[in-house]
């Protein structure tokens, strides 16, 4: 066991919230060469002090705030991971946000934050370097992620301190319930948020004053400076820049026929340009806002200049958010779009999931198999803004018929309505799709069928690129400014800031090795909870209705694209046609510990 | 944290760099104390002036911020803690970059003032901190200052920008790297379309950073939010409560 040299202090904050304790976790030196850090190393402490069949929201499940360990270096733009067993899909899951969070765990000595144990009372942390408090939070329970972030500010009486909070929909166990970090940026899609409602955390401040150790300066400075450099200089980047992730709302409709539209039925929707980016840079926009030492600032801040939601400051669209709160909901109205998404942001109730099932519970309606009466009178259509903000609402509250059902997620409520809904329910491990439809962007199942989380846009759209999402979300890098902007260098850039920084002896090839052991080893997790190649597959929609208009009119993702996907997939990671890591793989990525695990599984399942 | 750091990383292409730093050298030459800060650096430095003598480059004696073009990158806390301490490290930074109510940056830069309160306030003799002649830069004498229990300077400064080290309780000025500022650099760099930098280094002030200086950055947040977000609503911004309520209805 030794300590780390540099990029790592070697240590973790635990958290243990029922008795209101902390102290300083050592993880070795190997670990981190293993996992690395942020997501990969959350995997890691599930792998290894999980057994199967974990409740998710059992009294020691716990949470994993993870920086990298690039995080609070030169490196451009990195990021903070969540990882936690999801109580959404029972799998294990990963959540990255942007802006300064990650950084300033860093500054402030610690690896990472560990969070187990539930509070009796609402609490939030305040960590300051290495003094650590659980202030009380009765007071706060209840509000907004944007009162939340307020009030926590006020109390920490430092406007450099940085904040990850939940909303209402963390606090009435939304299983898809989010976390908000600094007010914009949403860790989602793992149900972190419903977890620490669970634990009665209602929110996290950091601020550091320290530095992160680096073994090699010189030489991690020269290549941090260079990637720096190809994160500024490259061309095709520039529209990011310019337009954020709104820009593609019109490039996936109209060239790429991609774009998710009214429940993933057709990918083709011209009135993209009423709530598109260009209308967003005319009518909305205000600002270009940049996460730590990044040159893209793709978030765009706005106001909104008139109607009855006229002085809201809200950020957005992105493309997942105006793809699935716009498009996906047949919305023609900006101002009441962005009304949506930033409902969403204030309840912490992720944008993703809740546009799949408003886009679900609108298709049923359409269809005559849900009833008004099933929807406390409501009858939601396309493109009817005000009902679907009173959905979100009774989501993130849980209140009445709707609000409980709605919140269950699609695969529950197909499961629960039945009537034929299961063919209209669009998900991936009980996961709803994000706003790139497959059969028009077919690399993007790769991403949605074979990533570990499930239903995610986030996890690389292709083999390779699976692996090397496996890294960013491990760095807790950002796909855009430091990792996919790299191009083909990305595994040299990567090792050579690392082995400096690290003192490391990583070269290009243990880059992919180490990629390959993190999925691997969430893997792992998810075969103990019964999944194999059965579910490695994209939702019946996808694989039986072709896509009706738009560019890729006629597209389907046949039986055939699946299997190719997945033969190519589980060979490239040495697993074996079922899906399952072999033993012989699982020594090559030294996880001898998962063998028992697995073949308990397979006797479990009949693998 | 001066005395671990033997080397400085180059922080910028290297001719930029070389023949800024020559000048800040040149002139920082008398004073031990600059010397001592960026001592790895300037030796490394020497060498390339006798190799190729750098053409004639004008010393910067202000900095101006153009608070609305801030992205919050903190590009520039960055490459201020590279260039004083060699690794990155904000709370060491001169500059910052400070979040007002979630949606506005502000940055918080030294205005440089031609009758520096924070000189004026030094009680020691000699001063711990002069203002440079020829860059206008802050240098601060680690030997006789007082620290932490003194901190006149922070008190006296009109646009609270002003930090201590955490380390040392040593007041953080900005010394104007030496008549080429970082931070300028590290901005221009992470701009470009469609926001311009933010930071500009001058050779005459104008006077208007005496004017500027007398902002405090919470008013510079309330400002720039107003600028930012209700400029020409028919003239009238909404009232909170109003925001408060549509967001809920």
């Amino acid at each position: 066991m030794t300590t780390p040299k540099g990029g790592c202090f070697g240590k973790v904050l635990e958290i243990d919230l029922s008795k209101h304790t902390y102290k300083a976790r050592e993880v070795p030196d190997e670990i981190y060469q293993k996992a690395i850090g942020g997501n990969g190393l959350g995997a890691y402490f599930m792998t290894t002090e999980y057994k199967a069949h974990k409740d998710p929201l059992a009294e020691d499940a716990f949470i994993y705030v993870g920086p990298g360990p690039l995080n609070g270096t030169f490196c451009v733009s990195t990021r903070t991971s969540f990882a936690n067993m999801s109580p959404y899909t029972g799998l294990i899951s990963h959540a990255e946000a942007g802006a300064h969070f990650g950084n300033e765990i860093k500054w402030a000595g610690w690896d990472g934050i560990y969070i187990k144990g539930k509070s009796k009372k609402p609490v939030w942390l305040s960590i300051v370097d290495d003094k650590v408090e659980f202030r009380d939070a009765t007071k706060i329970w209840g509000k907004d992620t944007e009162e939340t972030h307020e009030a926590i500010m006020k109390e920490m009486k430092d406007p450099y301190a940085r904040t990850a909070v939940i909303g209402q929909a963390g606090e009435n166990q939304v299983p898809f319930a989010c976390v908000i970090v600094e007010r914009f940026r949403a860790a989602a899609r793992s149900g972190t948020g419903m977890v620490m409602g669970n634990k009665k955390l209602k929110g996290i401040a950091v601020r550091g004053t320290q530095a992160v150790p680096v073994v090699d300066n010189m030489k991690f400075m020269d290549m941090a400076n260079y990637a720096k450099k190809v994160a500024i200089d490259r061309e095709c980047w520039q529209g990011v820049k310019r337009w954020g992730t709104a820009g593609l709302l019109e490039l996936k409709n109209f060239v790429d026929g991609s774009l998710v539209t009214k429940n993933y039925q057709t990918t083709w929707y011209p009135d993209i340009v009423k709530i598109g980016a260009e209308v967003a840079n005319r009518k909305f926009w205000k600002r270009h806002v940049a996460c730590n030492h990044c040159p893209i600032h793709c978030l765009k801040l706005g106001v909104i200049r008139d109607g009855k939601y006229r002085g809201l400051i809200a950020e957005g669209p992105e493309y997942e958010s105006g793809g699935l709160l716009g498009s996906n909901l047949g919305m023609t109205d900006f101002n009441a779009m962005i009304a949506l998404i930033e409902a969403c942001d204030a309840y912490g109730i992720d944008n993703i999931s809740t546009g799949g099932v408003l886009g679900f519970t609108t298709e049923l309606v359409e269809r005559g198999i849900l009833k008004p009466a099933d929807l406390d009178g409501l009858k939601p259509k396309w493109g009817d803004g005000d009902t679907y903000l009173e959905l979100i609402r009774k989501m993130a509250y849980k209140e009445g018929n709707a609000g409980k059902l709605l919140s269950k997620g699609v695969k529950k409520m197909a499961a629960e309505i039945g009537k034929g809904s299961e063919l209209y329910a669009v998900h991936v491990k009980g996961k709803e799709l994000a706003a790139h439809d497959p059969r028009g962007d077919k690399a993007r199942a790769y991403s949605y069928a074979l990533g570990s989380c499930g239903g995610d846009h986030h996890e690389g759209a292709s083999t390779r690129a699976l692996v090397i999402f496996a890294m960013i979300n491990s760095l807790c890098t950002c796909s855009f400014a430091s990792a996919l902007i790299w191009g083909g260098e990305n595994a040299k850039i990567t090792v050579g800031m690392l082995n400096p920084l690290c003192g490391w002896n990583m070269t290009e090839d243990d880059y992919w090795t180490t990629g390959k052991r993190i999925l691997t080893m969430e893997r792992v997790f998810n075969v103990r909870e019964g999944i194999s190649r059965k579910d490695d597959t994209l939702p019946i929609r996808m694989r039986t209705e072709k896509l009706p208009a738009g560019p890729k009119k006629g597209n389907i993702f046949t039986e055939e694209d699946t299997k190719k996907m997945q033969d190519e997939f589980y060979s490239f990671l040495g697993w074996d046609a079922k899906g399952i890591p072999t033993d012989a793989t699982l020594k090559a990525y030294g996880l001898e510990y998962a063998i028992d695990d697995i073949a308990a599984a397979r006797k479990e399942y009949n693998l | 944290m001066e005395g671990k750091e033997k080397k400085m990383p180059d922080l910028f292409p290297k001719e930029t760099t070389r023949r800024g730093f020559l000048r800040g050298t040149a002139v920082a030459a008398g004073s031990a104390v600059a010397m001592v800060t960026v001592g790895g650096l300037a030796a490394k430095t020497a060498h390339a002036q006798a190799a190729s003598p750098a053409p004639k480059k004008e010393l910067m004696k202000y900095l101006f911020a153009e608070r609305e073009n801030c992205t919050g990158c903190r590009g520039c806390e960055y490459a201020c803690s590279v260039y004083h301490t060699g690794i990155v490290r904000p709370s060491v930074s001169r500059i910052h970059v400070m979040k007002y109510k979630d949606s506005i940056d502000v940055p918080i830069i030294c205005w440089h003032c031609n009758d520096a309160p924070c000189v004026a306030a030094c009680p020691t003799t000699p001063k711990s901190i002069i203002a440079d002649p020829n860059h206008n830069g802050i240098i601060l004498n680690e030997k006789t200052c007082l620290g932490r229990k003194c901190l006149k300077c922070q008190e006296a400064c009109p646009a609270q920008f002003v930090w201590a080290n955490p380390d040392t309780g040593q007041p953080l000025m900005c010394d104007m790297c030496g008549g080429d500022p970082a931070c300028v650099k590290a901005c221009k760099d992470q701009s470009g379309d469609p926001q311009g930098p933010c930071l500009v280094a001058n050779k005459l002030g104008f006077g208007v950073n005496l004017a500027f200086r007398g902002v405090t950055p919470d008013q510079a947040g309330k400002d720039l939010l107003d600028l930012t977000f209700y400029p020409n609503v028919d003239g009238k911004r909404p009232t909170p409560a109003k925001t408060k309520k549509t967001r809920r209805s």
